[in-house]
This record gives structure tokens, sequence and C-alpha cells, in this order.
């Protein structure tokens, strides 16, 4: 294990001014589901001399409700997005995300914050935050700032965050009346698994089928986690029809092979893809 | 016959110590002064090493010891070629080059980082085609072709040209399965000391075998073999595993604990147990099987090279075991099989539950569903009309006779099809897979038989020690080992049983070299077979004993004695009768008996032809056949077993409870190599390095288990009992791949079926 | 590296200590207080033997630096047994059940299993199976284990 010393933050104003005065030096642990794998393997950085936990700031774990919009501390636990009655109702796609990550323990530490800092490839709150074009609200000493989510990544495991940046706040609109949503994963096993890809859905048709809004992200597919808007555009204002199922799945295959080149992995990657879109866009939408 | 201990689901002896965490594990133990020990691995798959460097190692504070090849005071090869330290070649990335010992943990790591090796890569076969190719850079300059040596074993019987002459049909397939990681949860440990009151070292760990890692300790620190004591700890699991890197471990710490005269403890990190500990060889299987029209197998020919990896001592008795068993538990009159350990700079292979059967009955059964398929007749019907029955010659040449070699295979198939609905739910599964839904159901069927304990892979010994104490409780010692498998238990009930008393005076020792001679290792499901019988050979001689002196009591002959119930009693006179209370203390105390007996169990060796493979492989044989259920989505190539029906046949079962956890945790390892488990490589370095990649089943993978068990009598175990602890692991892979075969038609050939494979019918290399 | 102090409840006693702030709550449990029913088996959160239950929910303590448990309340499978050394239902039921078999994922399996009775005494075999997915066991194949927390859900509900 490397070597640092700990401080435990006892406010979310304390953990600020500890981190800017740190300028860089400090590293913020929360569930430690990412970071203790990283101190194992020795992938502190050299710079970091200082670790800083944040579990016990009661100030970031909350899921609330003000009007349309939620917010979410960055504090979370899965499990407490899990459990939240809220967010069933109001965001269902993130519940599902983050109920399938990792196990009951993981679960128990983990938070939303967490997986979006790591911003691996498979993190799961990702493309269900995607779709629900959540904002992040984040602090770096006393200034303040909100950034969308998909203005978040910059590539596998790094985010546009300043190392001495706290994240403190998630929050996106609730989804309107009739909207439907869907987080799907695929997995090698049925628990503990990251997802080999994953994919988040929100839809809405009016009485006539008509497509109002859809929104499609998957997971482990591009280098920086994104909406698939071309494919989105294929629906939007028409009533959907079977065959653009598939033809949604080729886009973002094509797309996704564009973005990553054809790797080792693609043979495989690209018809999954495709299949993995065209299940869900089947159960959220009505055809024709 | 009424029994009145054996054949009860009585509760482990050594449960409770295990519910409270009371129960000691290798890693829990710790001795004062204690040194952490860690070792410096190979940077390449194959290399010179130029020059090790131990200076910067040696001067950090609280480093005690530095060791290498130079400082091993005996012999540095060990048992299968194994460097205690690899000197002047690595010959894979799991050789130990250095090893650090100092005060601390955190010092011990950052020592191994500062031990400088140069090295000078050299060219490294990583598969077995590369291995065997014309030229391939060799392993071992003295291994020729890369072959292992010792470990082509054959079996010819009859005349295979004339069979496939005779063939309306033949099929050529190959099969190849993969290294398969063993898994336990518990990581490997050993502790050396200097002994405290003699000259000599004791080694405590999770340690399978101890009595042949005793020996090579020995060797490796030129000490007499009585003058190391070893005394396996608990052990978290073990499977056949913890046994090759455990021996080099014991070296190792153990050469640095008499350096230093400190003790040494050395547990491994999850990555490094990965890293060192043996595979399930890697199989790579050449079919050629011939039948007659109706369905009648007349010929088969195999050829195997078993991936064995850069040191090995185990291919020479797989390979054997694999050679009884690769016609399967099938009449075939004309078989010809050959197979080969094959060296290449990579993990190595050893033994791992079933000890070649996971590979061969993967195969065989894959084949005779093949077979079936290309016949046009159904799984269940290729195999009744093949299979071995009553009177029948197996291809040893040894014939089935009820009483002597039992065959109730038939029976056995045709109640698990029945009891699954194989025939209807295959029509059922059939049908409703022809729509476009994505996600298909199929099931699959699969037979097995298994040669018990050691047969002619070495003399099956077994030595137990009872004792009886002057308050009447009773001690058992083995020199087989509990590894979880509830050995223990089944050894407790069978000496209760045999003298007549409860089971709750048993209480066991762990087994400890220096207090029961060497028997043979704990391995081929012996535990019960032959170390049973060693507990009953010692439970009945103390039996005679205590009728003897009661009869003495008594005023009787003894030969008119029984014990049942504690009471000792003449037969028939219920007042000539002692209770065995009464009996115990009168027999130490006042007679100077001792209620100490050993016991030794050897059935002698089994004769074998060395031209043919031919002769009394094994004395007898357990069978097994089971039936999965599958439902597997053919756009993702996610594959999710719903179901395994199963019925084996293990003579006597003394313990229900446990044979069903030793069939079902079987049953769901074999699940995993068939479906998700594997130990990926790239250009010689392991990927898969710890359990996030190498997808052990979880609760939520397992399917629904139904187990029927049969019994059969007059069987050579004690009280009839036979092996269980390996088979339950051989049928889940072949009968999922014939499930999925018949959900989608597609023929996964490799191990394991993971997505990839399923979806596209190969693997990816990354 | 700066030494730190930590003080936190474990089986009901309070423990305050100091100590290297790179250590994990796993190694202060094992090394420091004896409570070596916590096993370790992968280091990364995979295989739960390290379960105990932290301010009574089940989290890998292969996962928490040391320093995050400071004030918390831990619970190690050394705590699940009476005052009188009489064993918790769960115990017994897995006793009964034959879920023991190597015995190395048995303190992981019992605390998972406790914190989903202490939330839902009557589970249903899929909530049981989730609330054990963050255990693997190599050596059950799991349904003897089931088995046994059924046991211990009907035992819990006939002492109540
Ligand atoms: C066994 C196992 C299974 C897993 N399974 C899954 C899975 O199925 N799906 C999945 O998506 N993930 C999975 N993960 C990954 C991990 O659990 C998640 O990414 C989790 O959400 C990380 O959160 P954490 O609080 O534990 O992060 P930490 O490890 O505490 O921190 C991770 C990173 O984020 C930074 N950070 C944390 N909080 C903040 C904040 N508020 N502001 C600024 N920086 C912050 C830290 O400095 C660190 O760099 C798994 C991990 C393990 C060990
Ligand atoms: S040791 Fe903590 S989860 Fe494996
Ligand atoms: S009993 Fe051995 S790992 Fe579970």
């Amino acid at each position: 294990m490397q070597e640092f010393d700990f401080v435990k933050a006892k406010s979310l104003d304390h953990a600020c001014t500890m981190l800017a005065g740190k300028r860089g030096r400090a590293k913020v642990i929360a569930g430690g589901t990412d970071l203790m794998i990283g101190l194992r393997n020795h992938r502190l950085s050299e710079e970091v001399d200082t670790i800083m936990d944040i579990s016990g700031v009661g100030e970031l774990a909350y899921i609330r409700e003000e009007g349309e919009l939620i917010r979410i501390g960055a504090g979370t636990t899965h499990a407490e997005l899990a459990l939240s009655s809220i967010l069933w109702e109001a965001a269902p796609v993130l519940s599902m995300a983050a109920k399938s990550i990792g196990s009951p323990q993981i679960r128990n530490r983990g938070t939303i914050g967490g997986n979006i800092i790591t911003s691996a490839p498979c993190a799961d709150t990702v493309p269900a935050l995607l779709v629900l074009d959540a904002a992040l609200l984040l602090r770096r000493g006393e200034s303040v700032r909100q950034v969308q989510i998909a203005d978040f990544f910059e590539g596998p495991y790094r985010v546009k965050a300043a190392e001495d940046e706290l994240l403190l706040e998630i929050s996106f609109r609730r989804l309107r009346d009739g909207a439907k949503s869907l987080f799907d994963k695929l997995t090698r096993r049925n628990a503990l698994a990251k997802a080999r890809m994953n994919i988040a859905v929100i839809a809405l048709q009016d009485k006539n089928k008509v497509v109002k809004d859809l929104r499609i992200s998957l997971g482990s597919t591009t280098p920086i986690p994104c909406r698939f808007t071309d494919a989105e555009r294929l629906f939007l204002g028409k009533v959907p029809r079977r065959e653009d199922f598939l033809k949604a799945g080729q886009i973002i295959s094509s797309e996704m092979v564009e973005k990553s080149g054809y790797r080792w992995s693609t043979d495989y990657k690209k018809p999954v893809v495709e299949a993995l879109t065209a299940a869900a866009l089947k159960r959220v939408l009505k055809a024709e | 016959m009424s029994y009145k201990v054996i054949t009860r689901p009585l509760k482990r002896i050594d449960a409770r110590e295990k519910v409270t965490g009371e129960a000691k594990f290798g890693a829990d133990l710790n001795f004062s002064g204690q040194l952490y020990a860690k070792t410096v691995y190979s940077r390449y798959p194959h290399a010179r090493v130029l020059s090790i460097n131990t200076e910067k190692a040696e001067a950090l504070h609280g480093v005690e010891a530095v060791i290498t090849a130079a400082d091993v005071p005996g012999e540095n090869e060990l048992f299968g070629r194994f460097p205690v330290f690899a000197e002047k070649e690595v010959k894979y990335t799991g050789d130990g080059v250095a090893m650090v010992a100092a005060t601390s943990k955190s010092i011990a790591e950052k020592a191994a980082s500062l031990v400088e090796v140069e090295y000078e890569e050299l060219p490294a076969v990583l598969t077995i085609e590369e291995a065997l190719a014309h030229g391939a850079a060799l392993v071992h300059t003295d291994a020729p072709g890369n072959f292992i040596e010792n470990t082509h074993h054959l079996m010819r019987a009859g005349d295979v040209e004339r069979g496939f002459e005779e063939a309306d049909i033949i099929l050529e397939k190959t099969y190849r399965t993969q290294f398969v990681e063993h898994g336990y949860i518990e990581p490997e440990v050993v502790i050396a000391l200097p002994e405290p009151y003699r000259r000599g070292v004791e080694i405590h760990g999770s340690i399978q075998n101890p009595y042949s890692i005793r020996e090579n300790v020995a060797r490796a620190l030129n000490l007499r073999i009585s003058e190391v004591r070893v005394i396996p700890g608990n052990l978290g699991g073990s499977f056949g595993g913890k046994d090759e890197s455990v021996m080099l471990m014991a070296a190792r710490t153990a050469i640095t604990a008499l350096k230093t005269g400190r003790p040494v403890k050395m547990v491994l990190t999850r990555e490094e147990s990965i890293l060192e500990s043996a595979k399930r060889h890697s199989y790579k299987a050449k079919y050629k099987i011939g039948a007659r029209k109706g369905g009648t197998i007349v010929a088969l020919e195999n050829t195997i090279y078993t991936q064995g990896g850069a040191y090995n001592n185990k291919a020479r008795f797989a390979n054997w075991r694999a050679s009884v068993h690769a016609a399967g538990p099938y009449r075939i009159p004309n078989v010809k099989t050959d197979l080969y350990g094959v060296y290449t700079n990579t993990i190595y292979g050893g033994a791992f539950r079933g000890f070649s059967a996971p590979q061969v009955v993967f195969c065989n059964e894959s084949l005779m569903d093949e077979l079936a398929a290309e016949l046009g007749i159904s799984p269940k019907e290729i195999r009744l009309k093949n299979c071995l029955k009553p009177g029948d010659e197996l291809v040893t040449g040894q014939v089935l006779r009820p009483g002597k070699i039992p065959a109730p295979l038939k029976q056995m198939i045709e109640e698990v099809c029945s009891r699954s609905d194989f025939d209807r739910k295959r029509e059922e599964f059939s049908a409703g897979n022809s729509g476009d839904e994505p996600v298909k159901r199929g099931i699959g069927l699969a037979c097995t038989f298994r040669g018990t304990g050691l047969g002619g892979e070495g003399i099956d010994t077994a030595g137990a020690t009872v004792t009886i104490e002057k308050d009447g409780s009773v001690n058992i010692v083995s020199n087989l080992n509990e590894m979880g498998q509830g050995m223990r238990t089944a050894h407790a009930q069978i000496v209760a049983e045999t003298l007549g008393i409860s089971y709750g005076r048993i209480t066991f020792s762990p087994t400890d070299t220096s207090v029961v001679p060497d028997g043979g290792p704990t391995v081929a499901s012996r535990g019960t077979l032959a170390g049973g019988n060693a507990m009953l050979i010692a439970a009945q001689k103390l039996k005679e004993r205590l009728l003897m002196e009661a009869g003495k009591i008594l005023n009787c002959s003894w030969e008119g004695l029984v014990i049942e119930d504690e009471i000792i009693q003449y037969r028939g006179k219920e007042k000539l009768s002692i209770t065995f209370d009464e009996l115990i203390p009168r027999c130490i105390m006042e007679r100077g008996l001792t209620l100490s007996a050993q016991g030794w169990y050897n059935p002698g060796p089994e004769e074998l032809d060395p031209e043919t493979g031919r002769g009394n492989a094994y004395p007898s044989y357990i069978y097994g056949c089971a039936v999965a259920e599958i439902r597997v989505n053919t756009l993702t190539g996610k594959l999710d077993v719903d179901r395994i029906t199963a019925a084996y046949e293990l003579g006597r079962v003394i313990n229900p409870q446990i044979v069903k956890g030793q069939l079902m945790g079987g049953l769901i390892q074999g699940m995993g190599y068939g479906i998700m488990e594997d130990t990926e490589t790239k250009e010689g370095y392991l990927i898969t390095r710890n359990f996030d990649e190498l997808m052990l089943p979880t609760s939520l993978d397992i399917p629904e288990i139904d187990i029927i068990l049969y019994e059969t009598d007059q069987n050579i175990g004690p009280y009839g009992a036979k092996g269980i602890g390996e088979i339950g692991v051989e049928l889940s892979a072949p009968a999922i791949a014939n499930a999925l075969f018949h959900a989608t038609g597609r023929r996964v050939r490799e191990l394991p079926m993971n997505l990839e494979r399923v979806l596209l019918g190969r693997a990816l290399k990354r | 590296m700066k030494k730190i102090r930590v003080s936190l409840r474990v089986n009901g006693r309070i423990f305050t200590l100091e100590t290297d702030p790179n250590r994990r709550l796993i190694d202060v449990l094992r090394e420091d207080l004896n409570f070596t029913g916590v096993k370790e088996g992968c280091g990364i959160g995979e295989c739960g033997a390290c379960t105990v239950l932290m301010n009574g929910k089940p989290v890998n303590s292969c996962l928490v630096l040391i320093g995050q448990a400071e004030g918390s309340e831990v619970v190690t499978i050394e705590g699940l047994k009476g005052k009188n050394g009489e064993l918790h239902p769960l115990q017994e039921a897995f006793i009964e059940a034959g879920a023991v078999q190597c015995g190395y994922c048995i303190p992981g399996m019992i605390l998972s299993a406790e914190a989903l009775l202490q939330n839902n005494p009557h589970p249903t075999e899929d909530l049981i199976k989730e609330a054990i997915s963050g255990n693997l066991c190599r050596c059950t194949g799991y349904r003897q284990i089931i088995d046994a927390v059924k046991i211990a859900s009907k035992k819990i509900a006939r002492k109540e």
C-alpha cells in the first residue's frame, strides 16, 4: 500500500478549504471502492501526499426533490440511490443503474460522485445520467461552477475537473409524465460484474405514438461517454418503425467504430451494440 | 443392514468453529519475532538471468534476509523440476528469483521491489502448437520436442483400423479446454519456524499434501525427512491446488527460517496466488469416432495434448488417468488413445478436482452428441445404446460384474431423463426456439464414469490413528487432510459406527507428519475410500481389544460380544453386559492397555500392461449422469443455466448432506469453467490477475439443482463407500455445451463458452 | 506519513488506537484487535470474505481505510455469538444445513445474511441470493447456504 497522510473532512467547507490549501497534493476518498484498488496497485500519483476522507460528510449525502428538479449529493451511495422511492418514481433509469452495481457491499460504500469522477468506461450511472441530461455542481475553494455531464468527460478515466475540485451535486429534471426509461447491462455473470456494455434510454411518445423525446447512451462504447444523437434523430417527431430499431443500432455501432477504431473486441461489440440498442428501443417505444 | 451413525446427515465435526470465526487458518497464526516474506518473481516468460543484485534490498531498514538460489543448502530442483529459485534461467512469469524477509509486510513489499535482476530475454513457447512446432525453442533443453517426461500414456483395445473400416460414419473433431484456476477463497499461506526443541524446521500453512512437501523441503534444506515437521492448518479450499506453489513457499521460508533463526510467514496476495499456483491442464484433443448407422460405436481414436507449463509433476499421473477414461463410459471394441504432456513457458498444470476428467468428459460427451446429431438419433438413445452395462468389458479389459464393479448407468440415464422430462422438453424447447425471440432454450445430457482411488497411479495406502482416552473421548488423526470436503466428519462417523459409540465422542487432531506415517497424498477422492478404510481398520483393532477385555471381565468368550449404543453385550444375553464408560477406565487404568491403534490400508498395486495400457486400472468405478437446461441470448451470447438434474452412483453414502454438498459444489465449479472462468494470457503474461477477471460463479448465477443418489453394495471402501469428491465437477460443462447446441444449433468446442464464443464461435484475443 | 488516532466500536467494545493511515480496516481488525474471523481473499472487494457490518451495513473491510472507520460501529463474526456463547440462529442454521465446507467464506457470508435478516426477516429466495451475491463461495455452490438462511429466518420467527 502506498504511503500518505490522512485527514477526515468534518464538513463541506472544511473539505473545500483543505483541498484548496493542498493545491492538488490531496486526493479525495469517498466510498473508496475505486481508490482503494488504485492504492493497492500503486497508481496514486507521486504528487499526492494526503488522502482526504469525505465519506463522513453528511452534507454530501442526500436525494432531494425540488419541483421538477431532482438533486443528489455526490456522496450518496448506490445503495441509497437504489432504495430511494423518489428516484424510482422520478428517474428509474438511474435507480436501475445503481441497483446493478457490484454487490451489496460495494453499493453500501460506492458513491455516485466516485462513479462519475473515476469515469471508467463501464461506469453504470454515467449513461443513465447522460440520458437524464444531468448537471454537475463543482466547487473549488470558494468558487462554484456547474457543467453539463455531457461536457465533463475527457476520455476513459479522465474528467475535466481540477485535482482540488470537489463534486457536490448531480441534478436533473424528473422524467416527464408518460416517459419511459430503461437501463440494461450485459455482464459475464449476474453479480460482481462490471458492464461489458450498458445502455440507458429515455423515451416519450404522444398519444399517436409520435416520438417527442428520445435519449440513448451506451457505456463501454466510445472513449468519451456520450448520447447518440444521430440515432435519436431517426425517431424524433415520427412514429417509430420496427426496422428503425435495428437501423439505430447500426448508426450507433458505426459511430463506435469511428470513434474507438476497430479494436480486438469490435467483432463482438459491434453486433451486440446493435442488438442491445434494438432490444432496448423495442422495449421503450411503441412502434407503428 | 441398519446403521446408527453412518448414512446420516450428522453435523460436521468442524462446523461450530467455522461458523463462529474461531477456526484458525494459516494467515491467522502468528509467532513472536516472525518475519514477513515476499517472493521476487520473474519479469519475463523466458529469459536468462544475468545477475541478481540484492544490495539495495538488504540495505533497507527492517530487512533481515534476501535469499536466492545461492542460499539453497540442498537441492534447488524439487519434484517436477520446480526450482526453489530460478538460477540461470526463468521459464515463466511465476518463477521466483529471490525472496525477501523483513520485519513488516510493507517493508517486505518495498524490499522486493528493490531487488535488481538483469535478464536477457529468450524466445518463449506459449501454446501447445508453438511448443510442438518444428524447431521450437525448448523449455527444458533436455526435454526434446518439449514433451514432458513420463507423460505419454496410451490405451490400445481391439484394432481401430479394422473398426473404422466397419463404420458407416466417421467423425473427426478437435476440442480445447482452458487452464482453470482453483479459485479457493483462501490464498496460500506458509509459516516456517526453526524447531524450538531440536534440529529441524516446523511448517504450518495451507498445505494439501504435507508429506510430499516435507520430503521436498528436506531435500532443499539438506535435512533428513524426520527433521521436517509439517502441520497443515485449516485449509480454505484447495481442490488439488495448494501443492506445488506451497511446496516452493515452504522451501523458501524454511531456508530463511533456519538462516535467520526466526519464524518466517508468507501470505500470498490473490495476484501472486493466481500467478504462481497450479491450474487445471489446458487440453487440445483430437478425436475420431466411427459408428454404424444404427448408432453402435465401433471405433474411437484420440490424441490428446495436455499443456503442462514450465514445470510439471502431475501430468504423468493425470494423463494416465485420462488414458483409462478417454473412451468414456461406453462399450467400444476398438480404441486407440494417446496422451502427451507438453512444456510451455506459461503457468503450469497441476491437480484440480477431476484430474483430467473435466477435460476428457467435456470432449467425449460433446462428441457423443455430435455423433447422435450426425446419425439423426437422440442424445439419450445413443448413450442408452452404447453405455456400459453389466457384463461389458471396459477398455481396460476389466469386466463389469455387479457385486464387484457395478454398472447402473443405463438405469441412471433413464431416470435422469424422466425426472428432468428430457424428451418432452427437447421437443418443447425446439418448437419454442423456432420463432424470432432472441432468447433460446436448450437441454443437454452428459454421462461419466470414474475410477475410484489412485488405481494404477500409485499405491493407494492411507494411515490413521484412533485413540480412546480415559474419559471415553475418542480422538482421530488421519494422514489425509481436511480441506473443506468433510472427510473428518466421514471418518468420525465411520469410527463411531465401528465402535458402536455416539458420534459426539469423536474429536480430531490436525494432520501432523510427525504423528501419523506417510500414507500418500489427499487426492483422487481418497479421503473416505482409503482414509476411511484406515480409520475402519484402526477402529476394528480397538473394538477387538475392547471386546477381548470385556470378555475377560464378563467371563465369556469375546467372539460372542457386540457393541451397540455404547453397550458391550453378549448376543442374546442381556445380563452379560458392560457399558463403554465402565469398560474404558478399567482397560486403561486397571489393565494398563493401550487404547490407541494405528490403521494402515494397503490395497496393493494394480497391474497394468505398459504396451496396451490395459489391466486392473482401478479397483472400482463410480458413475454420473446429468441433464442441464439453459437459456441463451443469441444476440449477446449471454448464457444462463436454469436447472441441473443429476444422478450419481457412489457405493455407500456415509453422510448424505456432505455428499450433496460435494456434488453441488462440484456442479457449480463445473458450470464456472464451462461458461465463464478463464485464465487469459497475453504474450506469456497473465491478464487474469485477481477475482475481478477470474469470474467465479456468484449466488446469482446458480441453477436449481436436483440430485439423485444411487447406492450399491459390496464396494471396496469402508461400509461400501467410494470417493465422491471429484465426480461432481465433470458433467456441467458438457451438458451445457450440448444444451447450447440444442438451443442454437451451434457447437462450441472450446471452453469456456463465454459471451464471445457463444455469439461468434470463437474467443477474441487481447 | 503521520500516524492517526482512531476510535471505533467493534462488537460492542470501544477501541482507540494510533496507527499508520495507509492501513485498511481489515488490517486493524485482524492484526491489532485479533478479530481473525475477518478473512482476506482478494483485497479488491470481489470476494466478500472480509465482510463486516459497518453501522449495520455489510461492507468489504479491505476497501475501507482505517481512518474512514473513525467513530463507526463495526460487527465481525466474533460479535454474533450471544453473551453466554450461544450461537446466533444463522450460525446454528449454517451448521444444520451443511452450509459449511472449508469455512473460509462463512464469516462474511453469515454477516451478509445477518444484514438481510435485520431488514427483512422473511426474505424470498431471490432476495437471499441477492444479499449474498457479494460473497464468493468456491466450495458449496451456494445452495446449502441459501437453505441455511431460510432455516435461520424460520428460527428467528419462532423466537419472536
Ligand atoms: C468489486 C467491485 C465491483 C464494482 N462494480 C461496479 C459496477 O458494477 N458498476 C460500476 O459502475 N462501478 C463498479 N465498481 C466501481 C466503483 O464501485 C464505483 O465506481 C463507485 O461508484 C466509486 O465510488 P466511490 O465512492 O467508492 O469512489 P472512491 O473510490 O472513493 O473515489 C473514486 C475517485 O473519485 C474521486 N472522488 C470521489 N468522490 C468525489 C467527489 N465528491 N468530488 C471529487 N472527487 C471525488 C476520488 O478522488 C477518486 O479519484 C465496482 C468496484 C468494485 C471494487
Ligand atoms: S478480501 Fe475484501 S472482498 Fe475479497
Ligand atoms: S465453504 Fe469454502 S469458500 Fe465457502
